[in-house]
């Protein structure tokens, strides 16, 4: 067996032992349920309290606001459509304002609550040919029928930072009183200090899988009292917005990669910066390689690529057969690499869009794995060039 | 592997063969469906197939070929009063075509697939013949392969009745062993039908249907598109209470003619010439071979005519072809083994 090179971070990131280790004492024997009164109820009901503490300094609110969720997608699910809902139950029109960039998590989530609620709409804002949310549509979008506007904080894909201080001050000046304001947060968790960057947005999504804590382990952060419908209201659990019993050890796994996330996060960013620049240096010189968006725009951990004439599934076959874990970013519940929406809203042609490649990286990638990617998608690419 | 019984078995048994297998399912079809092969339930069968062998499984997206070599190309054709096969188009440009030159780029040898249909080899020839399983044999959709692509081809359950293939996938434990064979054209949702696949995409025309030899209008249908020359369903009887076949399909004119068996049948095929494709030697003018018109139609005998374009003689009176269609061509020595395939011209 080939030795493995993740590079697939941005997918799901390596478990931490700290976190497995935290989890643990939770995950045998009895676990009281946390609504309960006696003892082992309390003892798990002071370890999500202490949990949600975690999360919300790491954010940057209160306590109060963090609700705990199965995840990335429930968390950005609860945010629009119990935003949309809480919105309709005072207005005959609501409207629902996202990038096109957006991960399925959001646009889906707006898809739904349109399709499935009479007065519901949702309005698409374009991006520039960076990825960057364009300003300028998004007051375009706004009028006083919104009911939330979504922009992620990071995309998934390219890595690509967007502003979200001009996106709150669109919508917060736009409309008299304001309208909600939501951002996927899950991509830039591994790298941004959130209580800045999110520090103008209403609701926050993050999830732990992506900075080495459990999966179906995530929150939704509410930095300011927004309306807010619970989607799943049954036992009143996480003050009406999340009912069902709380699950313990996913908390206490999200509070400790929170927790080491924050602590390592400027040293982590030194040291993959430089990576970055490595990695873009060495696949600029390769044929047909285009790097998708400047570094500056990026967080350090991603590096997107399109390759023309040459299609993902190729390279990433090679790839996996030499041992390297990459992805092509987008892919349809099949497993199949699709052609990406967010490719296409920055204009990129389909026929390079079909050979995108995201090498992603974490706290833990070495400057010898990077060496050794180059050196093999090297070969993997000047052999598809050879026999294209 | 498509997540069906038999290419499950086809991975698992050039495994056993001692192969080093890789697994891969094609996603093609990137609409709604409700059968074929692309759902993600199939995708699913196939990577617990892969997984239940040891194997790697990886899914690659030919959506946008699927699309242009086979889902235009079949709108198209409707519009055009042409019946075409999309199997045979399917496995003509993508599974081989694009994939064969995908699995030579990454460095295999050969591509095997779950098809009822044989290679035989004799001294460096390879010819492709029959499945042994006549009600599940596939040479017909595989007959425009030539010597280079057979000869890299296996199809490790050619030789198997359908029955002898769910022995094999219950031996090897695998899930699909008692999955129902798939039946219709994948991309179009059984449910719905062809009608409304082709209604999302273009105008029908409405059509009147007229009795070939008095010219009297005799009915009416909402899609001369829908029309098949040789189509007996749906066409009234008529008033000799004979069965009625559609002859001719005009899209264009709004015109559909019909006609008793006798009035309608043919003696002779023509054939695109650009379409013409023939495993080795192209057969010579007035040589005899046996040909099938539909994946499971009636085998006829007729003469190659070549003077100079290319038709085929019947030997006997057949129902007739649709422009658009696909006529394998077998060796009238050896009735199992394909010569060739092409596309029937207009009349």
């Amino acid at each position: 067996m080939t030795e493995q090179l993740y590079f697939d971070h941005a997918a799901s990131a390596p478990r931490r032992d700290e976190v497995a280790d935290a989890m643990e004492r939770w995950q045998h024997g009895v676990v009281g349920n946390p609504s309960g009164s006696h003892r082992a109820a309390r003892d798990a009901r002071r370890a999500v309290e202490e949990a949600r503490d975690e999360v919300a300094a790491f954010v940057g609110a209160k306590p109060g606001g963090v609700i705990f969720t199965g995840g990335g997608t429930e968390s950005c699910h609860l945010a629009i459509v119990g935003s949309t809902l809480a919105h309709r139950a005072t207005h005959d029109r609501s409207v629902i304002v996202t990038s096109r960039v957006e991960h399925d998590a959001v646009l889906d989530a707006a898809q739904f609550a349109a399709s499935q609620y009479e007065g519901v709409e949702h309005r698409l804002v374009d991006v520039d040919a960076e990825g960057v949310v364009d300003l300028e549509s998004l007051r375009a979008a706004i009028d006083p029928d919104v009911a939330v506007v979504s922009v992620m904080t990071v995309n998934n894909e390219t890595g690509v930072c967007q502003p979200l201080d001009g996106v709150s001050s669109i919508a917060m000046g736009t409309v008299p009183g304001g309208v909600s304001t939501h951002t996927d947060a899950v991509a830039a968790a591994p790298w941004l200090h959130l209580p800045t960057v999110t520090a103008s947005m209403d609701l926050i999504s993050i999830c732990a899988h992506k900075i080495g804590g459990p999966v179906n382990a995530g929150a939704l952060v509410m930095r300011r009292e927004v309306p807010l419908l619970g989607v799943v209201p049954g036992g009143g659990q996480e003050r009406g917005r999340r009912g069902g019993t709380v699950d313990v050890a996913a908390c206490v796994g999200l509070a400790t990669a929170v927790r080491l996330t924050q602590k390592e996060l400027v040293d982590v960013n030194d040291r993959v910066i430089d990576l970055q620049r490595k990695l873009c240096a060495a696949l600029s010189f390769l044929p047909g390689c285009a790097i998708t968006a400047p570094a500056a725009r990026k967080v350090p951990g991603t590096v997107h690529v399109t390759f023309e004439g040459v299609a993902s599934d190729e390279v990433l076959f090679l790839l996996d057969q030499a041992g390297v874990c990459a992805s092509a970013a987008s892919s349809c519940s099949s497993g199949a690499a699709i052609t990406s929406h967010v490719l296409a809203a920055m204009g990129v042609a389909p026929e390079r869009a079909r050979g995108s490649l995201r090498l992603s990286m974490g706290p833990e990638t070495t400057e010898d794995e990077v060496d050794q990617l180059i050196a093999i998608l090297s070969s993997v690419i000047y052999r598809l060039d050879a026999g294209a | 592997m498509s997540g069906g019984v038999d290419s499950s078995v086809a991975a698992g048994l050039v495994l056993e063969q001692g192969h080093e297998v890789v697994g891969a399912t094609l996603k093609l079809w990137g609409g709604v469906s409700d059968s074929g092969c692309c759902s993600v339930a199939d995708v699913d069968d196939a990577r617990r197939v892969a997984q239940t062998l040891g194997i790697d499984h990886h899914v690659f997206n030919y959506t946008d070929e699927f699309n242009r070599h086979v889902v235009e190309p079949f709108v198209r054709a409707h519009v055009e009063g042409t019946s075409p096969n999309p199997c045979i188009e399917c496995n003509r440009h993508i599974k081989f075509d694009v994939l064969f030159d995908r699995a030579r780029r990454l460095g295999f040898d050969a591509v095997a697939t779950g098809h009822h249909a044989q290679v035989l080899e004799h001294d460096g020839v390879h010819e492709l013949a029959r499945g042994a399983d006549e009600k599940k044999d596939q040479s017909y959709v595989l007959g425009y392969l030539g010597e280079e692509q057979l000869a890299s081809l296996l199809l490790p359950i050619g030789a198997m009745k359908k029955g002898e293939v769910r022995v094999h996938a219950e031996r090897l434990g695998l899930r699909t062993w008692d999955k129902p064979d798939s039946q219709d054209v994948c991309f179009i949702e059984a449910s719905k039908g062809r009608e409304a696949f082709l209604r999302q995409r273009v105008t029908l025309t409405p059509a009147k249907i007229v009795e070939r030899a008095s010219g009297d209008v005799v009915g009416e249908t909402d899609a001369a598109e829908l029309m098949t020359v040789g189509q007996r369903r749906g066409i009234l009887p008529g008033r000799d209470g004979e069965k009625r076949y559609v002859a001719h399909v005009d899209v264009a004119r709004g015109l559909v003619e019909v006609g008793r068996l006798e009035d309608v049948v043919i003696n002779h095929v023509n054939l695109v010439e650009s379409s013409l494709s023939f495993t080795h030697d192209e057969p010579g003018n007035r040589d005899e071979v046996l040909i099938q018109c539909s994946a499971h139609g009636r085998v006829v005998r007729a003469t190659v005519v070549r003077d100079p374009s290319w038709a085929l003689r019947l030997h006997e009176p057949a129902r007739p072809v649709a422009p658009g269609q696909t006529v394998v061509m077998y060796r009238i020595d050896e009735p199992s083994i394909v010569v060739g395939a092409a596309i029937v011209a207009s009349p």
